[in-house]
């Protein structure tokens, strides 16, 4: 009888808790290369074959890079996206809270992953965008500041923001039981910084206008910038329920898991 | 407010050495170190380089009164509208201080970066203003009154009123005077002649309104004082944005029946 009683209060078979990292590394390894690799290139080429877009050079070592963006990223995306819609969890309502907690951490971290390559949209290339072009007069919309700022930086945190959306609401009951809404803004509000380029570059191209970086036609990246403030509001929304719900189902007063 | 039983028996839970529960927690608060890191980085930096940059860009340009008047108002914003979820739901007053050096370290990587590597221009040039000591005075304030009234006026205020102190000493040296080609200029002046910005306004045609060394040098309190003014409306509204942006709520889920959940009553 003592025995059966140990068995329930000490339960044998429980994994101890462990989240995998491995994901967010490979992640943050595979963003910082590709980030790396565009500025080596910008270093290279830019000063070199990057002033005259009605040079046959600017067209093979700048142009070919634009082209190539536009047909991996979508394809990039629908990869994703697709994938993490068409492998969905179909029986969410059966998932063990063990398992919830699992994936909940697991999508928080990738969360590390978005933020960075936001990091690069948001600061890194886009303050590089003003001290190139306040040197350089520009005569194309595609510039070597431009073809990585808008077409590469934006497409990867936009691809990693929908992947992210769409592993919450397939994956995650939280999520998946009513849409967040500032995780949706979260992940449109940046989004939105893609279509502003339009207004940008037509801005530009219609003004010809000096290089003044906090023109009103800038601001349309400022306005959706100001989104990813309501990360607060998912970092409320995730505590409030880890620590009001799920936390207090997976673990007992000894802080020990019980499932 | 008073804990609910589950949130008590959490609270002890991870109060308990090297247990799972604790390990949770803190592997989520480290997590959340890190988004925030990034985070706040990309959306303040981008917020503040298309709101004020140019005047935070050039060494020449940190004589007007622009760069002392608006300066501040757009550093204000992001800070405010976090101090909402840090400060009031977490209890951290560290929204000011957090951006601060964000900011900071952004700005540094890329004027190192873009702006020195990569266009050459000398670091003398490109330093971006020191930002950090007014925004931990608002935070400083707001942990000492706990109260966003209080924090409006002191707190808001001090972002401006620190602004120009703060950068006082490391100015300085470029608005010694030089004569160049017989005309009296600053330090300041003569490194923008020297590095052209061949797209810039300052280059195509020459403006300089509301100089910093009008009317004998004041400029800079009045500049000061109105963005302080500015600044603890600012605080206040975008303390408000803040908490509107957290407490968003949630929607229905349309699709919520393709992943095995049960289709709101309502919806019928």
């Amino acid at each position: 009888m003592s025995a059966i009683q140990n068995d329930v209060a000490k339960p044998q078979n429980i994994k101890p808790w462990g989240i995998n990292w491995k994901p967010m590394i490979i992640g943050l390894l595979v963003i910082t290369a590709i980030m790396v690799s565009a500025r080596w290139y910008q270093q290279f080429a830019a000063w070199e074959y990057g002033l005259d877009a009605s040079d046959p050079i600017f067209d093979a070592t700048w142009m070919k890079i634009f082209w190539a963006q536009l047909v991996i990223e979508p394809i990039l995306f629908v990869v994703f996206v697709g994938y993490l819609w068409l492998t969905r969890d179909k029986h969410l309502n059966n998932l063990s809270r063990r398992e919830e907690l699992n994936k909940m951490m697991f999508w928080i971290s990738m969360l590390v992953v978005y933020a960075f390559s936001f990091y690069f949209a948001g600061s890194f290339y886009a303050e590089q965008d003003a001290a190139w072009h306040q040197v350089v007069v520009r005569d194309t919309s595609f510039t070597p500041s431009h073809i990585f700022l808008f077409y590469m930086c934006m497409p990867v945190f936009i691809i990693i923001g929908f992947s992210l959306f769409f592993y919450a609401i397939t994956r995650l009951p939280f999520f998946a039981e009513k849409l967040s809404v500032p995780l949706l803004l979260v992940v449109c509000g940046p989004f939105m910084l893609l279509p502003t380029v339009g207004y940008n570059e037509w801005g530009h191209a219609f003004w010809l206008m000096e290089e003044y970086f906090t023109v009103p036609l800038h601001w349309g990246f400022v306005f959706f910038g100001w989104s990813i403030i309501a990360l607060g509001g998912v970092v409320v929304q995730i505590l409030t329920y880890l620590t009001s719900d799920l936390l207090p189902a997976v673990f007992n007063e000894k802080g020990e898991l019980t499932s | 407010m008073s804990l609910t039983a589950d949130e008590a028996r959490l609270l002890k839970a991870i109060s308990v050495p090297k247990s799972d529960a604790q390990k949770v927690v803190r592997t989520l608060d480290w997590i959340v170190v890190v988004i925030l890191l990034f985070a706040v980085t990309a959306a303040f930096h981008i917020h503040f380089m298309l709101t004020a940059g140019d005047w935070d860009f050039w060494v020449d340009w940190k004589d007007r009164m622009y760069w002392v008047t608006l300066t501040p108002m757009i550093l204000v914003i992001v800070p405010a509208a976090l101090s909402y979820p840090l400060m009031h739901r977490f209890g951290l007053p560290i929204a000011g201080t957090v951006c601060g050096i964000c900011l900071a370290l952004g700005e540094w990587i890329s004027r190192i970066s873009g702006f020195h590597l990569w266009s050459y221009f000398p670091y003398s040039m490109v330093w971006p203003a020191i930002v950090i000591p007014g925004l931990m005075l608002m935070d400083l304030f707001y942990m000492l009154f706990r109260n966003v009234f209080l924090t409006t006026i002191f707190g808001g205020a001090s972002v401006a009123l620190a602004f120009a102190p703060a950068n006082w000493i490391i100015l300085a040296p470029y608005h010694v005077p030089v004569v160049y080609l017989e005309q009296l200029i600053s330090v300041a002046d003569l490194i923008g002649y020297t590095f052209t910005r061949t797209a810039t306004p300052e280059y195509l045609r020459f403006i300089e309104r509301g100089t910093l060394r009008t009317f004998g040098g004041e400029s800079t309190l009045i500049s000061t004082f109105f963005s302080a003014f500015v600044c603890m409306i600012l605080f206040y509204m975008w303390w408000r944005i803040g908490q509107f942006l957290s407490n968003l709520g949630t929607i229905p889920n349309q699709l919520k029946t393709m992943v095995g959940l049960e289709a709101d009553k309502d919806e019928d």
